[in-house]
Parts: structure tokens; sequence; C-alpha cells
């Protein structure tokens, strides 16, 4: 009797220390550092959390080629985790796509690839407006206007102020969909992810178990 | 506790790789039939513990309970915390698989000195017994902050910031994992007392 009150005791404690660690795993999770990045306008904005929801409070920012790893920018975050810079005029030219890596210290780092094509249309508003003015009647009119006949000399300007008012309110207009997207991004571990993987553990164990019980039975 | 992918060198990175191997390997063949059920249970507690994330310190702190591991296992704890850690990598990215040797080497080393560090201790009775059950869980906690510092260091960050951030951040993890082993260690004692007289009989 005693002896049967005692496995119900032990099988009861580890039933609650089961749930305990299933119910105070759900919402929160080991220090991955999550980077986010994207161009807005001239500008590169850089967002980075530890996970669950911390923000990376002082990381170091490294934004670099890609491809040669060149460093191009440096910087750090503030305390909300952001780190904003205008896009480097190298990377423009060469449409380097960047990689942008945020360190958080003690070995804690994540990384954001920014490809060229991501941030080029953001900038493209901007970079034809230094070319333009010494070359005022030649390309641009070819490219913006070449269904509207009449060459009007004030239409090119017209045409480089509106696209420029236009990207910058649909840049405004898309930010809070971009950071929506950040969040979306950032893969958090679910309570699934946290099952599947306790069932993982227990299968690895249970095949070693199942193997070395044949071998047993043989010898 | 996880080193991320893409901090540390490569030299480190191999040699962490090379001694998590062998550690495993001895770990295995150690491991018998009827301790199974007891790695794979404590696999499982690691695997969730270190995912517990408590905002405390810069980066924060999460219980790792590899100081329990060593107390309770071994030289089994070392592959028990390598498929934790793999699953880990696989599932979270937390840490990664070129790290893996790495981060089970700094997780596991300090289980394994623990282990036989405090076990002519455990073997005593009375409070020795529970100091020494306490200090298993503190010392693997810190030994692991310390291999991590110099993980870092033979990487090129500087030791001592690193270290000190290391150890300070895992100060509140040390006292509470030294108690979250020496009240295991309690009850296993007094419930499942053939299973600690095995190891420390």
């Amino acid at each position: 009797m005693r002896r049967y009150c005692l496995t119900a005791a032990k099988k009861s404690v580890w039933a609650g220390l089961l749930l305990v660690l299933l119910v105070s795993a759900t919402p929160a999770w080991a220090h991955r550092v999550l980077v986010f990045a994207y161009a807005e306008g001239q500008n590169i904005h850089i967002e980075s959390k530890l996970v669950p929801d911390t923000p990376v409070k002082e990381g170091k920012v490294l934004i670099s080629d890609k491809q040669s790893g060149k460093v191009l920018i440096t910087g750090q975050t503030d305390a909300l985790g952001k780190f904003a810079c205008p896009i480097p005029p190298e990377a423009v030219a060469q449409r380097l796509d960047l990689l942008i890596v945020v360190e958080a210290g003690m070995g804690h780092k994540g990384e954001w690839l920014l490809k060229a094509e991501k941030y080029l249309p953001g900038a493209a508003a901007g970079v034809p407006a230094v070319p333009a003015p010494s070359a005022p009647a030649t390309a641009a009119p070819a490219a913006v206007a070449s269904p509207a006949s009449p060459p009007a000399t004030a239409q090119p300007v017209d045409a480089q102020a509106l696209e420029e008012a236009v990207s910058r309110a649909v840049a405004r207009e898309l930010a809070p969909v971009k950071e929506m997207l950040a969040e979306l991004t950032m893969h958090r571990t679910s309570l699934t992810d946290v099952i599947g993987g306790l069932g993982y553990i227990l299968g690895i164990f249970g095949l070693w178990a199942y193997f070395l019980s044949k071998r047993q039975g043989k010898s | 506790m996880h080193i991320s992918e893409g901090v540390l060198s490569p030299a480190v990175l191999a040699g962490g790789a090379a001694l998590a191997a062998a550690g495993a390997a001895i770990g295995l063949k150690k491991m018998d039939y009827e301790a199974i059920p007891r790695v794979a249970i404590l696999s499982a507690a690691f695997f969730v513990a270190t995912l517990i994330h408590v905002p405390v310190g810069p980066v924060g702190a999460h219980l790792v309970l590899n100081g329990l591991m060593g107390l309770l296992l071994g030289w089994v704890a070392v592959p028990a915390i390598l498929i934790a850690l793999f699953l880990q990598a696989l599932l979270f990215q937390f840490g990664g698989l070129t790290v893996l040797g790495v981060n089970t080497v700094i997780m596991a080393a300090p289980a394994l000195i623990a282990y036989y560090v405090f076990q002519p201790l455990l073997r005593q009775q009375g409070p020795i017994a529970s100091v020494a059950a306490f200090a298993c869980g503190f010392t693997a906690i810190l030994l692991s902050g310390v291999l991590m510092a110099a993980a870092l260091l033979f990487s090129g960050e500087a030791f001592w910031p690193a270290a000190q951030l290391a150890l300070l951040a895992h100060l509140p993890g040390m006292i509470i994992e030294g108690l979250v082993t020496l009240f295991v260690f309690q009850y296993f004692k007094k419930t499942q007392p053939a299973l600690l007289a095995k190891l420390y009989g």
C-alpha cells in the first residue's frame, strides 16, 4: 500500500513537472539574435532582437559587401535595437548585396542579407537626381515621357518631382507593412516545435534502446 | 550559452568538434541498457530548460542543468547534451551545426568535471552531500562561462570583458542551478535511493 502511494506520488510529481515545463516553455525562448533590414528612401533600417522580444541594446552593427566581405558601415543599435544609416554610395554604384550582421556580445550574432534589388528601387528615386540637371533633354524625357508627344521643357522636371513625391508617399505608407513583415519573418519557436523536439529525443533514445536490446539478446 | 554560427575561428570549431565526438563516443560506450530512460529524460529536460529564457543580464539567461546531468549521468551526459543541442540547432537555429561541437564541449565538459570533482563528496552522508550537490550545479555553470569566454578569446574577442560579462550574466544562473541540482539530488535520494546508490554507492 505504502509502495503504491509512493509510486502514485512519483507519477504525479513527474506529470506536474512536465506540465510546468510545457506551460512555462510557451512564451519564452533562449537567445537567438534576429535581424531584419529594409531600405526606405535612401536609408537602410535595421531592427534586431534577441528571441523572444528583447531588443539588442547597443549591439554592434556591421554592414559589409556579401562578396568581398569588405565592411562598409559599422555602428551601434539604439535602446530599441534599431539602427538606420544612409545606403553607402559605393553599394548603389556597384549593386552590392549587403550582408548585415548584428553582434549582441558573448557569441550571440544574427545576420540578414539585403539584396541589391531590394534597396535599389528605393535609391533609384534619388540617384538620377544627380545626373538629371547636367543632361536634361537627352535621356530622361525619352524614358519618362515617350507616349506624351508635346516636348514641353518643364515636363521632365515635373515627372521627376512627381516620382519622388510618389516614392516618398509609398515609402511612408509601406513602412508599417514592412515592420509587420519584419515581425512575421522572425520565426518564433512555437510549442509545436518544442514538443516535436522532445519527440525526436525520445525517439532517438528509443531506437538506441532497441538496438542495444537486440545486441544483448544475441550475446 | 549557445555561441552563434560564424563567430568562432575554424581552429576552435574543429577542436570543439573533435572533443565532442570523442566525449560522445566514450559516453555511448558507457551507456548501458538500464540507463537509457534516465538519459532520455535528462536530455529532454536539458532541451527544454535551455529554451526557457529569463530576461536577466545583457543577453538573458536560461537554465542549463549541466551540473545535474553530470551528477546523474557522468560520461553519458556528453551524448545527451550533444543530441539536445543538435536538435536545437536543427529546429530553432540556436547555435548552429558548425558550432555544435564547441557548444557541446562548453556545456558537457563542466558536467564531467563536476562529476569527477564532487563524486567523493556526494558519497558522504548528510549536509556534505547536499553542499556538494549545490556546488555541482554552481560550478558547472561557472566553468561553462569560463569555457565560453576561452572559445571567444581564441577567436579574437577580448577575453576579460567577455569573461567578466559571461560570469556576471551567469551569476544568478549559477545560484539557481545550484539550488535546482540540490533539490533534484535530495528528491532522488528520498524516492530513488537505488539509482543514486548505483552511482555513489
